[in-house]
């Protein structure tokens, strides 16, 4: 190939060829490390944010012990207050937003025809730099006494507000590291989210139109600009915190004429479109599923699109719905209060549209349906609290209470949640050719959606009786014990939930029935190849006619109208090119080859971070690991010379 | 008849099991917040906190309604058209614009209807607090109150100055107007029964005006995450007839 070639081989460059061939055997260690390929990132993005989840699902399960019963002495206030930021920081940044990121990984590609993303190594660079950020930010639980109990990580909420946020006020290096850390997720999220959006729009297979793609990939489209154009204001608002922390600078120190409140403006206008980036993949995957079990096209597929798009804009228009307590006067209040009503309006329809795909189906209740419905339904309440919000005088006694954390829960979990586990249940056949078994998985279900509406509906009631949030401990006096308690069994029947999950998961990895490709009669393309995908995704590049490409390819409609399945059509091209697929590359098919360089600067990072904390000295030796990586990066070759 | 009795056999029901538990977790809910709690938001004791709760209420019962619209929706369809055929394929309907556009328009016309009476009573309680009301300072420090009362001196002319945070005392049937303040970090000012929280910001005042119909005491605490202590920054306010007020402020400049 005449790529930019190496001008003439070193010894040193044979060295890396060397080391990058060892990572090219499919199966070893090192091939997972030094991986480009979309499919095994997904992977492993999927089970870090898994990770992730169970242990902020344990600090969850702390902080509902401790607040079961009125002054509790089960942890004391500053583990609860570490506690409770870890578990916020972890659910949203390590968790939610990661699972997506699995999911685009895996998905986009396979669905819209293509071989890989369009950047493969910085999506590598976009997975280790995640890691990197989140071990970092999990780290910082040690940086207390831990020996005696004391916890050393963040403490002023996940939401960090000035000037709390300031050493005056929160010494201590937990913050230090939640700051840094958060920084290196926001790096890591721009990457991923410049990836997706080049992807999308430059690597679709021939015929596969905008309004062709599957509806998960508009979502993933629209909150990958969401991701582009918000990540930025949290950088600049993390960067001047740092200055503040680090350098005494004073941008929202009151007493030297900073300005607190410009904290929470810059935190709010990437924390509120960071709502929909949480949201909208679960929406995409929803949108997936119940077209998909119901037997039917998603109906009115233009709305739900241009509803996903009027919430991305509209997601830019209501941050101040999170300060509206803050004094900001009448005329924001009002402003913020109508465009938050207002925003509900595409979230209705495609709740609506939802519906009216299941309508007139032939409704299979397999456990992706279940979850996806069990989102809808629980996405729905969370939407109709959202408007008790938006209501802004009733926001007044709302706003800080447990009313917030159940409405916020409802959209998080009972929306994002779910539809994840759907997406889990749905996909697991496709990545691994087993299917997840169905028994546990009705049970996973009832269980989790039980006990979600059992800790999350009382909490509607503690807030609306005056309980706010994020106090460790309570007055028995307040009526509020009986909610507290409903809450603390409703959290273990979660847990419990993820038990019966994990096990299923690692019985069927091993055990599971044997899918096949196509195990549900689904409609996408990535039903078309076999399961689990061979690693350069299809044989030949699928030529697209229309949406739900793969449906069409199987059914079509007789002289009277009648939907029959085409004869020997549809059957699914499960033979890999056998005398081919054998040898290296054999098949003729170009993908990039794998590259430790992501990884390598992807570390640079923790080590500049951990610099900044405690010794300067280390700054540089972590620029030095980037730039090494990036140079690194930039002169080895695209693809190996064969 | 089978196919009537096939509907309601016991499996059926089973399905039906968690949205009895949610319907009783409604009902519960509902009487959950018909009691005269401390801090419960729908047992108003002034003005501002009534006029909250109307608002609450208008948005609530639409908000009902279409829960059971869309929960109950969803049951319907999912017992009615759930597969009897593994072979049936549904004919393929892509959508119907008309619906569509329907059920976008019909939800926006109902949220802009009560987004009116709510821009009203947003600037109904958001005015400035009246000329004859009685003017507290309250400054915000982790993790206690501080009232200051401009209205009663010594004769020094220092304002009467109160750390209990069991009795902080105010006028009942007046209107009372909260200077807030804070030394440190953001707090919030929470009296539930007699209105909404205003934050309380370092670096601004933010005024804050409620007024308790009758006399009575109130709970109230910090709802804005303020530190270590924050659980703990509680207060209650004790309303009283002006002659009473007077006659305890005479007392506590003793």
């Amino acid at each position: 190939m005449a790529s930019v070639a190496v001008p003439k081989r070193s010894p040193l460059s044979e060295a890396l060829k060397g080391v990058r061939l060892s990572a090219a055997d499919y199966g070893s260690i090192w091939s997972w490390i030094a991986t480009v390929d979309h499919k095994r990132i997904g992977i492993l993005y999927g089970v870090s944010a898994f990770v992730f989840f169970m242990l902020g699902g344990v600090e969850a399960l702390l902080l509902r012990v401790q607040l079961a019963q009125p002054d509790s002495g089960f942890l004391d206030p500053d583990a609860y207050n570490r506690l409770f930021t870890m578990h916020g920081t972890t659910m949203i940044f390590l968790v939610v937003m990661p699972m997506s990121s699995a999911f685009f990984n895996l998905l986009v590609p396979l669905m819209i025809g293509a071989r890989d993303v369009a950047f493969p190594r910085l999506n590598a660079f976009s997975f280790w730099l995640f890691l990197a950020g989140a071990i970092f930010l999990n780290a910082s639980f040690f940086t207390g006494d831990i020996l005696n109990g004391n916890l050393g990580a963040p403490d002023a909420g996940w939401f960090g507000y000035a000037p709390l946020n300031l050493r005056e006020f929160t010494p201590g290096h937990g913050l230090d590291f939640w700051m840094l850390g958060l920084q290196m997720f926001g790096i890591a999220s721009l990457a991923g989210g410049f990836n997706f959006i080049v992807t999308i729009l430059n690597m679709r297979a021939p015929g596969m139109t905008l309004f062709r793609m599957p509806v998960f990939v508009w979502m993933t489209l629209i909150t990958s600009f969401l991701i582009i154009f918000a990540m930025p204001i949290i950088a600049v608002a993390l960067f001047e915190l740092t200055f503040d922390r680090l350098f005494d600078a004073n941008f929202f120190n009151a007493e030297a004429g900073g300005n607190p409140l410009l904290w929470q403006h810059m935190f709010w206008l990437f924390g509120h479109p960071e709502v929909y980036i949480l949201i909208l993949p679960a929406f995409g995957i929803i949108s997936a599923i119940l077209p998909t079990f119901s037997r039917k096209p998603l109906f009115g597929y233009a709305f739900v699109v241009f509803s996903g798009i009027a919430i991305g804009f509209m997601s830019w228009g209501v941050w101040v719905h999170h300060m509206l307590t803050t004094g900001l006067g009448t005329v924001a209040n009002s402003a913020f209060g109508v465009t938050t009503i207002l925003i509900a309006v595409p979230t209705g329809v495609k709740i609506f549209n939802w519906m009216a795909t299941l309508w007139g189906g032939s409704i299979r209740f397999r456990p992706p349906l279940m979850f996806a419905v069990g989102t809808v339904a629980m996405f729905t309440l969370g939407g109709l609290s959202g408007v008790l919000h938006s209501m802004v005088p009733s926001d007044f006694q709302q706003q800080d209470s447990y009313f917030v954390v159940a409405h916020l829960h409802y959209v998080l979990f009972g929306g994002a949640i779910f539809g994840l586990f759907g997406g889990i249940y749905y996909w697991f056949p496709k990545f691994t050719g087993r299917l997840l078994n169905e028994k546990l998985g009705h049970i996973n279900f009832w269980l989790m959606f039980i006990g979600f509406n059992l800790t999350f509906m009382p909490m509607h009631v503690s807030g609306l009786l005056g309980m706010p949030r994020r106090i460790y401990t309570y007055n028995g006096e307040m009526g509020w014990n009986l909610w507290n308690q409903m809450s603390t069994v409703g959290a273990f029947l979660i847990a419990l939930s993820v038990l019966v999950f994990l096990f299923n998961f690692f019985r069927s990895l091993r055990h599971g029935e044997e899918s096949g490709p196509d195990p549900w009669d689904a409609r996408t393309l990535e039903w078309s190849i076999p399961s689990p995908p061979p690693e350069y995704n299809f044989k030949e590049i699928p030529t697209v006619s229309s949406r739900d490409a793969f449906w069409h390819q199987k059914y079509r409609e007789d002289e009277t109208g009648k939907i029959v399945p085409v004869l020997a059509g549809g059957a699914v091209d499960d033979e890999a090119p056998e005398d081919e697929a054998e040898g290296e590359h054999g098949h003729g098919i170009h993908l990039p080859s794998p590259s430790y360089m992501p990884l390598i600067a992807a570390s640079g990072f923790p080590v500049i971070a951990t610099g900044l904390i405690y010794d300067y000295a280390l700054v540089p030796v972590g620029f030095a690991l980037i730039l090494i990586g990036f140079f690194g990066w930039v002169l080895e070759p695209a693809t190996e010379e064969e | 008849m089978k196919q009537l009795l096939n509907r309601f056999s016991p499996r059926r029901l089973g399905h039906l099991v968690p949205i009895f538990v949610l319907l009783a977790l409604l009902g519960l809910f509902l009487s959950g917040c018909d009691t005269d709690t401390p801090q419960n938001t729908f047992d108003t004791k002034g003005e501002v906190a009534e006029k909250q709760a109307e608002i609450f209420y208008i948005a609530m019962w639409p908000a009902i309604a279409i829960m059971i619209l869309v929960l109950g929706g969803l049951l319907v369809i999912m017992l009615r058209f759930r597969e009897r055929d593994p072979k049936y394929v549904p004919p393929q309907i892509h959508g119907n614009t008309r619906l569509e556009l329907a059920w976008t328009i019909a939800p926006a016309v109902l949220l802009l209807a009560i987004a009116v009476p709510m821009v009203v009573t947003i600037w109904d309680i958001g005015r400035e607090p009246s000329e004859d009301a009685f003017r507290v300072n309250v400054i915000a420090q982790r993790f206690s109150w501080e009232f200051q009362y401009p209205e009663y001196t010594d004769e020094d002319g220092t304002p009467l100055s109160v750390f209990d945070q069991s009795g902080f005392h105010i006028p009942a049937g007046r209107e009372v107007a909260f200077y807030l303040e804070s030394v440190d970090v953001i707090h919030s000012f929470w009296l539930p029964k007699l209105g909404g929280k205003l934050d309380v910001v370092p670096g601004q005042v933010n005024v804050l005006w409620l007024r308790a119909d009758e006399p009575g005491s109130f709970s109230g605490q910090c709802a804005e995450f303020c530190g270590l202590d924050h659980a703990n920054m509680t207060m209650t306010v004790i309303a009283q007839p002006q002659d009473e007020l007077d006659a305890w402020a005479a007392e506590m400049l003793e």
